[in-house]
């Protein structure tokens, strides 16, 4: 993490953020904020409510109650979100009957944004010699690769990822890896969902962990794994706790 | 909104649906139109409205309802594929998509129209010609025959999607469609529980009223134009406040 990173504004920001659906309560009064140039793992067992908050954060959900801001505004009221925020919360929001260049030429249309741009992603995500293909012909990584395509057309500053590293084979995930520390790097934020924690100890600047809708721990790795302990065990001890 | 309709059309065109859904809609049409033609007492179809009604009618009728299908699907397929996600994320303004979907609709479905009342006049003046019998159709007849069958195809592709917007799930829409305009109109305008007077103001007689079909009983063009319009302008402002208020799926 930059030295600076905590001077800046929030790249996102929610705020006692709440989502219920009846009874249920998926996310509860969840606060945190992304600094610019960090990887953020988002943690959780199955049904923490990681998705929905992404999905709130993205504009795809309203909140109950409590706020999601954006670089500053609600996803709905950017100007022009594709080239602030790539996001694929899916891994196969595609129709199978598309070609995986449609698919994004399709995107790229709506946001005006060229279709060299398409070309040049599609050499980068190595999908190039199956563009013409249709996506139901297509490996899961295959897929979750023209996902990441998609999201990263208006070269975002903000990459919203949820599971990106399932299906993907090991040189899939090293690639990945590499990818984000990255694009981070370059002064650009990522939070990225995952159960994959050893390879998001190896990923990530620091973790959000939620369980039953509410953030139990966040934190630089290194502080929350600084007491001998590896970051599963930490993951492992906090989201027992919260069960019993 | 340029942009919007762009995107559009291109996801129309880019998968084997249309194609699908025209080849389908052409060969009910060419079998209807036959069945019609050669089958029906020469007594039944000597007169104008008779064969514009009877024979050659189901080239609108059959336009229309694929050109639902088409609007439908158009909204339904991207909530059943997930598409609508990074639809929704690249374009949050979602009416703005609607209104693409809207337009890209409209005009698949004024061709698919035009495609199917042409094949109805063609077919249905081939056969009658073949049983000896004369077209009482003359070339304005034809020509609002063509038009109308046009135009209702593409109000009623903006009919579907604003249904698909509000019903979200793909089959139950194209369900509600079809057995709409080809069973339960039937019964309101036919001869079992004859409410002709009501029935003339549902949208299936209104889009059939446009293209000059059965004078006596329906609309007139001009009034079943601007009927259809009003309520595809409904389905569409329906499910673009829908779309707008509810979570994305």
């Amino acid at each position: 993490m930059p030295a600076d990173a905590s001077t800046r504004d929030p790249v996102v920001a929610a705020s006692s953020l709440t989502k219920r659906y009846g009874q249920l309560v998926a996310v509860d009064e969840l606060t945190f904020s992304l600094c610019p140039g960090t990887v953020t793992g988002f943690l959780g067992p199955n049904g923490a409510g990681k998705t929905t908050t992404l999905r709130l954060l993205l504009g795809l959900a309203e909140p109950t109650a409590g706020e999601a801001l954006i670089f500053g505004r609600r996803y709905r009221e950017l100007e022009d979100p594709a080239r602030r925020v790539g996001a694929v919360l899916e891994s196969n929001d595609f129709h199978p009957g598309r070609s995986g260049r449609d698919h994004l030429r399709s995107l790229a249309l709506a946001a005006e944004i060229p279709s060299s741009r398409v070309e040049e992603l599609l050499e980068v995500v190595e999908l190039a010699s199956a563009a013409d293909r249709r996506v139901k012909t297509y490996s899961l990584g295959m897929r979750q690769r023209l996902g990441l395509a998609a999201a990263l057309l208006g070269e975002p500053e903000l990459l919203v990822l949820d599971e990106p590293a399932n299906g993907l084979d090991p040189a899939g995930v090293h690639w990945l890896r590499r990818f984000l520390r990255r694009f981070a790097e370059q002064g650009r934020t990522v939070l990225v969902s995952s159960h994959m924690l050893a390879e998001v100890a190896q990923t990530v600047d620091q973790v959000v962990i939620m369980n039953r809708g509410r953030r139990v721990a966040s934190g630089r790795l290194d502080e929350l794994t600084g007491r001998g302990k590896t970051l599963e065990e930490t993951y492992l001890e906090l989201t027992a706790r919260e069960a019993s | 909104m340029t942009a919007q309709l762009r995107s559009e059309l291109l996801k129309q065109r880019s998968t084997r649906t249309n194609l699908g859904l025209l080849s389908t809609m052409l060969g009910l049409v060419l079998l209807a139109v036959l069945l019609h033609g050669f089958g029906l007492p020469a007594k039944n179809v000597d007169s104008t409205s008779e064969q514009l009604t009877l024979v050659v009618g189901w080239g609108e009728k059959l336009g229309a309802v694929f050109a639902g299908l088409l609007g439908a699907m158009s909204i339904t397929a991207e909530i059943r594929h997930g598409t609508i996600r990074p639809t929704f994320l690249v374009t949050p303004q979602r009416a703005r998509v609607l209104a693409a979907k809207v337009l890209g609709s409209m005009f698949f479905g004024a061709a698919f129209g035009l495609i199917a009342t042409a094949l109805a006049v063609g077919v249905g003046s081939a056969a009658l010609a073949a049983r000896g019998m004369e077209s009482q159709l003359d070339g304005s007849d034809y020509a609002l025959f063509l038009a109308g069958g046009a135009a209702a195809a593409a109000l009623w592709a903006a009919i579907g999607v604003g249904l698909g917007a509000v019903v979200r799930n793909q089959v139950p829409t194209l369900i509600s469609i079809c057995a709409w305009l080809l069973f339960v109109e039937g019964l309101l305008v036919g001869d079992v529980a004859d409410v002709g007077d009501v029935g003339r103001f549902a949208p299936g007689a209104a889009a059939a009223a446009i293209s000059g079909q059965d004078p006596d009983t329906l609309l007139t063009p001009a009034v079943g134009l601007v009927l259809l319009a009003l309520y595809a302008a409904t389905a569409a402002l329906a499910g673009s406040l829908v779309t707008a208020r509810r979570d994305v799926p």
